[in-house]
């Protein structure tokens, strides 16, 4: 059953009220879609190709999200949301690559594993997920940020429109959060 | 990190940023005023921001969407979780992610289930998810999904069931139309899960398309009992639709797709019971047959109103009325409206389908290849569009079936032993090649010295969705247990507790523990044209390890013979094995070399299964053709003593037309083969039952016993001899054996409340059939005795509420109007006895009815010379049921009276 468009956008309204269960609601919901418009995005596209993750992001939001509720003008929820998904998505996976080396007696099995990651890139992925949720923890809004550019591929002007701020503003925060960031990573590592 | 220390941190960053290079250390000291970490602080940052100029610039995003794209997520492939490892995603939902993951430890595969963290933050909700899932598991139901383990790891919850392989509903249902047969059928299935789950007060709560999965054979699964338990919120009474918006938004995991099949009391966040769990599934049939839901909206609350107030949406293509009307009362808005249990839904759903299907074969022409049966019950969803259908559908919802006098009567009775035939001797061969194989190799472990002497064959799968060649599929999985039942030292189950299965969801470990085996044998077969393909499976019931699989492909129908001889060979290569020579001589015995009358034989034991007056009709002229076409084949010839001789007995045609025709084509069989134990079998039955000659019936069944000891039947029947001869006690023991050798056997079981019933130990007899009622709640002939041992008992009440109820099941079947003419007369209420015995005898002029019935009536009125007019014309019919006066309590007011000692002696039982 695909969810109807104004049941997400209650569950944003409900959310960006206050209502973090309704933020639990919706991963899922979002998760289905993005999953199923990558799927049938990477179907279509020819080999090689690079997905356009922001028109990903930008379709699912279209299919989910009823465009006619007037009260609902804001969309830095939902690409939030996405964003976040997208986050998680790729880094389990990556702390699934760094486990699988590490692990001992696991059986390595190449079941159509034919995405190749470096492991260089898939421990600055881990590092960073953990600097992240440091740095959620004084600046949300950076955070998102950098979920919205690292993890959803949106660019500046693009991120600053889903947020409601300037692109000066989300350029001053990038710059800050990435510098931050990689202080974080290097001291840690 | 304090929010004002941050923001100024951040403030100064970009300040110190806006200076040149050289001026920055300058003008940090100065803005810094002292505060050396600040300093620090900043100038850490400034150099970082030095070098990150490609610092996470190149997006992941791309590598997000392909892992998004993949369904790869939180665990990966290979990854370890306690014993598990995991092999692939199985898919992603609301509640969690599914892996197919092997279990290291047994090397078997499994699904596990992480459950997101915020299900599971309540240690009180996991242990109520606990308590419930594993309930529900622990019912060892076919149609519930087995809960390996639910363990924990790293703090997140996770469940580890049984791999099923298959589809879900709703994948089924956006790939493809599904027929009315098929939609019928995993509605049963999915009622059978509930009724058991119900039974032990569990209730799903969470009945919808994703969580019933279809197996490849045909066999649903419900998956995730209990798992509401972990989305649950205490019950609010609520009436308003304001605090049902907020109960569904505010309940975590509530996806709200899964709102369309929400029951009324549900919606309103009402305590609910198992009648919401019939109201969900109700959905699901809808919405398998029409292709959408019955009560739509655009959002939510549009379609919680519809829930409550509308009428479920039209159907867009014409359904049968039956189906109409069950579809109407499964969704009445008020519980006690509905079907008050699945089991009642259950019947008549099967009910139905049964007559679809029986429509379906009376159209059809036994043997042409039209495949009327299928385009007949396909029903296109709206999507598929196109090709109207509703012609075809009215046309059978118009069928009218009559359930003839003794459909069900015998519509139960054992399907006993099949004909030996070469051809499918060679699957035989392999499996009990395969179980000596097993012996010996398991023979050198001393742990494992416990051999496989037990085996269960299932019905073959009929793959090719061709309703004409289901013969063959219930002929193989016949033949096959005829041919293993040969070999000394291997326990075979009957066709009939096997036939259990069929259509049915099964998992070789709880088939094991049902029929006691050690083995399961499953097999699929496909017929397109003249080509065959077979495929089987020998399973080891305690882990559900495949111990040995064939395939055989396209392989021609005309050569059926030749190919299972060539399949045998192969086999026995393959294995390097050889049987003993005696039983090499036992499998490979030639019933007929001619492939045509080998295929007739399979069909009319194909109707001859379906034990309906019709369906003997229909075998018996299958058989007589199979004649026509190989005079000298023995197994033919035993199949039509096998139909006469049932139909005698139970009394569905006038005794001359039968028994005397059994007894001719059962002694051609033996002339043919003396070790046809059917044949010896029915022989046996002409003999007790119409020569009322005790020795002589004595003789063949003990033959028969002695041929084929591992058949129940042949207990039974032998348990018949004993009760004429007045030795109660032995007929029962007989019977005890009889139900544990084939203990799903209705007529089985039915009969070992009879042998109670006779020896007056009425509260034992209704003990029995009420255990063979759960059995089948359709089976009308428990449900007649014990209305009978009810009645003895003065339970009149109860008899007559239990023979209403079969009524409903057969309203045709005339024993059940004379047994509620008997409670009648036993209860005061002669007039309405005296109504029915008229309208019997209107009946008599149109139909054979055994005078031995009309007499309980006459008996139970305390008419006794009419009773003795009747028992007269009984005698001298020479009718299935008079040997039974001797034995049976309703005469028991008349047992001294001359005239009975008289009639008694003159049937030749011994006093």
């Amino acid at each position: 059953m695909r969810p109807l468009p104004h049941d997400v956008t209650q569950l944003l309204v409900a959310w960006s009220n206050g209502d973090e269960a309704a933020r639990d609601q919706l991963m899922p919901l979002v998760y289905e879609e993005l999953h199923r418009l990558a799927h049938h995005y990477m179907n279509r596209e020819r080999p090689g190709h690079t997905l356009q993750t922001s028109a990903l992001v930008n379709e699912a939001f279209v299919r989910l999200v009823d465009q006619r509720d007037v009260h609902w003008q804001n969309r830095s929820h939902f690409f939030g949301i996405a964003a976040q998904m997208m986050r998680r998505v790729l880094v389990d996976y990556a702390r699934s690559r760094q486990y699988q080396k590490r692990g001992g007696d696991v059986v390595q099995v190449s079941l159509n594993e034919d995405l190749i990651v470096s492991s260089e890139q898939t421990a600055e992925v881990v590092a960073l997920d953990d600097a992240l949720k440091s740095l959620a923890t004084f600046d949300q809004r950076k955070c998102q940020i950098v979920e919205l550019r690292f993890f959803a591929g949106l660019s500046i002007e693009e991120a600053a429109q889903v947020l409601g701020v300037s692109p000066g503003t989300v350029m001053r925060d990038w710059t800050l959060a990435k510098a931050w960031l990689r202080k974080e990573i290097s001291n840690t590592a | 990190m304090q929010p004002e220390r941050w923001q100024l941190i951040d403030r100064l960053f970009h300040e110190t940023l806006n200076h040149k290079r050289d001026e920055r250390g300058h003008f940090l000291v100065q803005a810094c005023a002292g505060d050396e970490l600040l300093r620090q602080e900043v100038e850490a940052l400034i150099a970082s921001h030095e070098g990150a100029e490609s610092f996470i610039e190149t997006p992941a995003s791309a590598l997000a969407a392909e892992l998004l794209a993949k369904g790869k997520t939180g665990v990966g492939v290979g990854a370890a979780i306690g014993p598990y490892t995991i092999r692939s995603v199985l898919g992603i939902g609301g509640m969690g992610e599914v892996y197919l993951a092997q279990d290291k430890r047994l090397g078997r595969q499994v699904a596990l289930k992480l459950l997101p963290g915020q299900f599971t933050a309540s240690p009180e909700r996991v242990r109520r998810f606990e308590l419930e899932a594993r309930a529900a598991s622990a019912l060892n139901h076919p149609n519930i999904v087995t809960i390996h383990e639910i363990g924990e790891t790293e703090g997140t919850q996770f469940i580890v069931t049984e791999y099923v392989e298959g589809k879900t509903i709703r994948d089924l249902m956006s790939e493809r139309t599904i027929g009315l047969i098929e939609a019928l059928d995993v509605t049963i299935q999915a009622a059978s899960a509930l009724e058991a789950a119900h039974k032990a007060g569990i209730v799903h709560r969470d009945i919808k398309p994703e969580n019933m999965m279809l197996r490849t054979d045909g066999y649903l699964k419900i998956l995730d009992f209990g798992l509401a338990k972990l989305t649950e919120r205490p019950h609010l009474k609520a009436d308003s639709s304001f605090s049902t918006q907020m109960q569904i938004k505010t309940n975590p995991g509530m996806v709200m797709g899964t709102v369309q099949y929400m029951s009324p009391e549900q919606t309103q966040g009402e305590e609910i019971d198992a009648r919401t769990d019939l109201w969900s599934l109700g959905v699901v049939l809808y919405e398998m047959l029409n292709g959408c839901v019955p009560f739509e909206g655009k959002t939510t609350s549009h379609v919680i109103v519809s829930i409550l107030e509308s009428e479920p949406k039209p159907f867009q293509r014409e359904v049968p009325s039956e189906l109409q009307r069950i579809l109407v009362k499964v969704l009445r808005k008020q519980r006690h409206m509905r079907y008050q249990s699945a089991r009642d839904l259950t019947v008549d759903l099967k009910n139905l389908k049964q007559e679809l299907e029986v429509g379906d074969r009376l159209k059809s022409t036994p043997g042409s290849n039209a495949r009327v049966g299928e385009e007949r019950t396909e029903i296109k969803s709206a999507a598929a569009g196109g090709r109207s259908t509703s012609e075809t559908i009215r046309t059978q919802a118009s069928v009218v079936y009559p359930t003839s006098s003794a459909e069900y009567l015998v519509g139960e009775l054992k399907r006993h032993k099949r004909g030996l035939f070469v051809g499918i001797a060679a699957l035989i061969i392999g499996v009990a090649v395969l179980s000596s194989y097993m012996i010996s190799r398991r023979a050198k472990a001393p742990e494992t010295v416990d051999a496989i002497d037990s085996v269960a064959v299932l019905p073959f799968v009929n793959e090719s969705n061709d309703p004409n060649a289901e013969y063959l599929s219930d002929g193989i999985s016949d033949s096959i247990i005829n041919r293993l039942s040969q070999l000394s030292n291997l326990r075979v189950v009957s066709l009939s507790s096997a036939l259990r299965y069929k259509g049915q969801a099964v998992d070789a470990a709880s088939v094991g523990r049902d029929l006691k085996v050690r083995a399961v044998l499953i097999g699929w077969m496909t017929k397109r044209g003249d080509s065959l393909s077979v495929r089987t499976e020998l399973v080891d019931v305690r882990d559900n390890r495949r111990l040995w699989g064939e395939n055989y492909q396209n392989r021609q129908l005309s050569d059926l013979l030749q190919v299972q001889e060539e399949i045998s060979r192969r086999i026995s290569e393959k294995l390097r094995l050889r049987l003993t020579g005696e039983d090499q001589r036992r499998l490979g015995k030639a019933a007929t070399k001619n492939s045509e009358a080998f295929q007739l034989y399979l069909k009319g034991r194909f109707y001859w299964n379906k034990f309906t007056s019709d369906g003997f009709r229909k075998s018996i002229d299958f058989f007589k053709q199979a004649i026509a076409k190989d005079p000298d084949f023995g197994l033919a010839y035993s199949g039509l003593a096998d139909s006469y001789s049932l139909v005698g007995e139970f009394s569905l045609d006038a005794p001359k037309d039968s028994f005397p025709q059994a007894r001719t084509y059962a002694e051609k069989a033996l002339v043919l083969d003396e070790t046809l134990a059917d044949a010896h079998r029915s022989l046996g039955i002409v003999r007790l039952f119409y020569d009322w000659n005790l020795k002589g019936a004595e003789e063949e069944l003990r033959r028969a016993k002695e041929l084929d000891a591992s058949d129940a039947q042949s207990y039974h029947f032998y348990a018949h001899y004993f009760q004429f001869a007045g030795r109660l006690d032995e007929a029962h023991s007989e019977l005890k054996q009889a139900v544990q050798l084939d203990p799903t056997n209705l007529v089985i079981n039915a009969e070992l409340g009879w042998a109670d019933y006779t020896s007056r130990h009425y509260d034992d007899a209704i003990a029995q059939f009420q255990k063979t009622l759960e059995l089948d709640p359709t089976f009308v002939l428990a449900s007649l005795w014990i209305a009978q041992a009810y009645e003895q008992k003065g339970m009149y009440r109860e008899a007559l509420d239990e023979l209403k109820r079969a009524k409903s099941v057969d309203p045709e079947w005339f024993w059940l109007d004379a047994e509620i003419a008997c409670v009648y007369a036993f209860s005061g209420k002669r007039p309405e006895a005296e109504e029915i015995l008229k309208t019997l005898n209107q009946r008599r002029t149109a139909e054979y009815l055994d005078p031995t019935v009309i007499a309980y009536v006459y008996a139970a009125l305390g008419d006794k010379e009419q009773t003795f007019v009747w028992l007269e014309k009984a005698y001298q019919e020479r009718a299935g049921n008079i040997p039974w006066i001797k034995l049976e309590p309703k005469f028991d007011s008349m047992r001294k009276e001359p005239e009975f000692q008289d009639l008694v002696r003159r049937i030749g039982l011994p006093q």
